[in-house]
């Protein structure tokens, strides 16, 4: 078992490799980066008023010298072959180092770090409220299987799921913010934060974070409370609930002590996924609601062409997802002993 | 066609699932709504008759504004020969259809700038959106796109996935390991990363759209794949199969992948759900399809640009969105419990 993790482990080198050098070298190969940024700035700030030439125009004058630009590939590097710049890359990251943002001129992981505390929030409230309510939620609703209150609530989380999460953010804002004006249009906190005592600022965040958690929280509900539902309802229907209930145990004693216990497996292994909610937010929903979490940093620096801070952001979500995959199956190999992996 | 009994009894399971079922007649309806489209939302009139003359120009080639006497060489503006046939008492009649505006066309009032509310009186049923542009138009041949789209990205990812996930299954071995190390490289990039560098630099086109959907895309069903033809080709029928003679690719294709549609078929309505869904918000963002192609994701940008001005225009787009989504999702519900009926044993 623990060879097999070990093996798991190692096979993460080479998938954050790939998914890594794949993703750097379309960064590198397609137009639009930083030096062609600084070249077409430099035209127009030379052919103020000449009709505003377009990046690629090339023909008019230059305000930049060959040398300049060469100058310039030279400092990000893009003067070398690919490979050589991917290596320079992976050899800052082995010594912690992802480079400074094309915008900011700041180290990219400080940009990472302060955006990670917003998406950690949302992903750590989301997860938590999605257990307390898919958990007592899917019991119930295999117990009073085929009932009205089974059918509404079936209708009301599968309409749920089918809603878009950035869609579910829009309705929300449409209704509670603009026209009932109940909560803020957005942001992660309000203006006057910095004058407020430690509960305030506590209360001003969650009253910000209503509907967005309202929206990343709709659709999520689904799946497990399903999974719930099913998997107790396979399990009362098994042979050891029988004999227990043959036995003379009453119904609910059997539910609490027999079957609840084994299906919680799968909610259980399910719970290794959730490493990656920590960061990876949505970031349309953190973009309607205007909150500064990872998905938006993502989303700018790729607008912007802030290729470390796209890199940055890959390095960290894909080697959490990858853990992430593997801790599902530890999870899985806790809670289920009767599964080998091999 | 001739239906299995399996088949038919799923069918009729199916039926029997009331959510599901109304779901699909209702969205068959949608369906078959949108395809006609042009025959209730048009700026061309269904039927005119002038000088004793029929015309039918909705499907047809343009006809000229000379035709119907006007001075013009371009497309007859049917409301206007309406109009002006109603007012001269001519000979002949125009009927139009229900909404006479396509969803291109800009409807510019002279005494008043759009959007312009919901009306009655001047046919725009749902309002226009901030060029002019008929809503309800926009939001029917926007749905009729996307889910033309859907559609298709579902055809290429589901053939390229299923292929190439029963090959792992039936082969295994090495070519199994390297393709799903592969494979988890694949999923693992960030796919909006890539569509918004490649739409930035190439033009976006629907045909371009859906490459890089299906590129990054097909990978979702190779693993259900995988383990089902795994588990299939150890069947009887299949190694009898292998035993009569049939090639690699017979035992795939005509033996084992019937077996696994049941499967498949389940998966089907959640990828349509997706596949819209992910054209939506990169039309909302801007890299979807170029305008002015009618979109629900360019008309929800707009809305929420004037939530407090034009609310009709994200309220109409939403409605419309959410019931088509939740529709597929209940057929959805219920062709899963069709088609993988479990019987539970409960106690009272």
């Amino acid at each position: 078992m623990t060879s097999y993790f070990l093996r798991r482990l190692l096979l993460v080198i080479p998938t954050f490799l790939g998914i890594t050098l794949l993703v750097f070298g379309i960064t590198r190969m397609t137009p639009g980066g930083p030096v062609e940024k600084i070249i077409s700035q430099g035209q127009q700030a030379m052919g103020e008023g000449a009709g505003g030439g377009g990046s690629d125009d090339r023909v008019r004058g230059q305000a930049l010298s060959d040398e300049q630009i060469a100058d310039l590939k030279a400092q990000y590097n893009f003067d070398k072959p690919i490979h050589i710049q991917y290596g320079i890359w992976l050899g800052k990251l082995l010594s912690g180092n992802l480079g400074d943002s094309y915008r900011y001129q700041e180290p990219v992981w400080d940009l990472i770090k302060d955006r990670l505390t917003v998406s950690t929030y949302y992903g750590v409230m989301t997860m938590i409220i999605t257990y307390l309510v898919c958990i007592p939620l899917g019991v119930f609703k295999a117990l009073k299987h085929k009932s009205t209150f089974d059918n509404m609530s079936s209708v009301l989380v599968f309409t749920g799921f089918s809603i878009p999460s950035f869609v579910m953010a829009i309705i929300l804002l449409f209704i509670f913010a603009a026209n009932l004006e109940w909560f803020p249009l957005g942001g992660f906190y309000g203006d006057e934060y910095d004058d407020m005592g430690y509960w305030e600022q506590i209360l001003n965040i969650l009253y910000h974070s209503v509907l967005p958690l309202g929206a990343y929280l709709f659709g999520s509900f689904a799946v497990m409370t399903v999974m719930m539902k099913n998997s107790l309802m396979d399990n009362l229907a098994s042979d050891y609930v029988r004999t227990a209930i043959s036995k003379g145990i009453d119904f609910p004693t059997a539910v609490r002590k027999h079957a609840l216990r084994n299906s919680l497996i799968p909610i259980a292994t399910h719970f290794g996924n959730n490493i990656s909610v920590f960061l990876t937010g949505s970031f349309l929903i953190e973009k309607i609601f205007d909150i500064d979490g990872m998905g938006l940093l993502g989303y700018e620096s790729v607008l912007e062409r802030d290729y470390p801070v796209v890199m940055g952001i890959l390095v960290v979500s894909s080697l959490l997802l990858l853990i992430g995959n593997i801790l599902s199956d530890v999870c899985v190999a806790i809670v289920d002993p009767r599964i080998k992996f091999d | 066609m001739k239906l299995n009994p399996t088949t038919l009894k799923r069918l009729k399971q199916f039926r029997s699932i009331k959510r599901g079922y109304y779901s699909f007649v209702l969205f068959m309806i949608c369906l078959l709504l949108a395809a006609l489209a042009e025959l209730w939302i048009n700026s061309r009139a269904i039927v005119v008759k002038y000088e004793g003359h029929y015309y039918f120009p909705t499907y047809g080639a343009v006809i000229p504004g000379t035709t119907f006497g006007f001075d013009y060489d371009y497309e007859t503006v049917y409301r206007d020969l309406q109009k002006r046939m109603a007012e001269q008492n001519e000979d002949g009649f125009v009927l139009m259809p229900l909404v006479p505006y396509n969803a291109l066309e800009n409807d510019f009032k002279e005494d008043s700038y759009p959007p312009a509310a919901p009306s009655l009186e001047s046919k725009h049923f749902l309002g226009t959106d901030k060029t002019g542009r008929d809503v309800l138009a926009r939001v029917v041949y926007g749905f009729r796109i996307a889910i033309i789209f859907s559609l298709i990205l579902l055809f290429f990812n589901y053939a390229i996935g299923m292929t190439v996930g029963s090959m792992m299954g039936f082969f295994g071995g090495k070519f199994d390991i390297i393709m799903q190390r592969l494979i988890e490289i694949w999923t693992n990039v960030p796919f909006l990363y890539v569509i918004i560098i490649l739409v930035s630099i190439f033009d976006a086109t629907f045909a371009l759209l859906i490459t890089i959907m299906v590129f990054f895309g097909w990978t979702g069903l190779t693993f259900y794949m995988r383990t089902t033809v795994l588990q299939e080709k150890v069947k009887e029928y299949a190694l009898a199969a292998r035993v009569i003679g049939a090639g690699t690719f017979r035992t795939i294709f005509h033996h084992i992948l019937p077996n696994t549609i049941s499967l498949i078929v389940t998966f089907i309505p959640f990828s349509v759900t997706g596949g819209i869904t992910s054209l939506t918000s990169l039309d909302y963002l801007g890299f979807g399809l170029p305008p002015p192609t009618p979109s629900w994701g360019e008309l929800m940008s707009q809305g929420m640009e004037q939530l407090e001005v034009a609310s009709w225009i994200i309220i109409s787009v939403v409605s419309g969105m959410v019931a088509i989504l939740v529709m597929i999702t209940f057929i959805g519900e219920g062709i899963r419990e069709a088609f993988d009926p479990k019987k539970y044993t409960t106690y009272e």
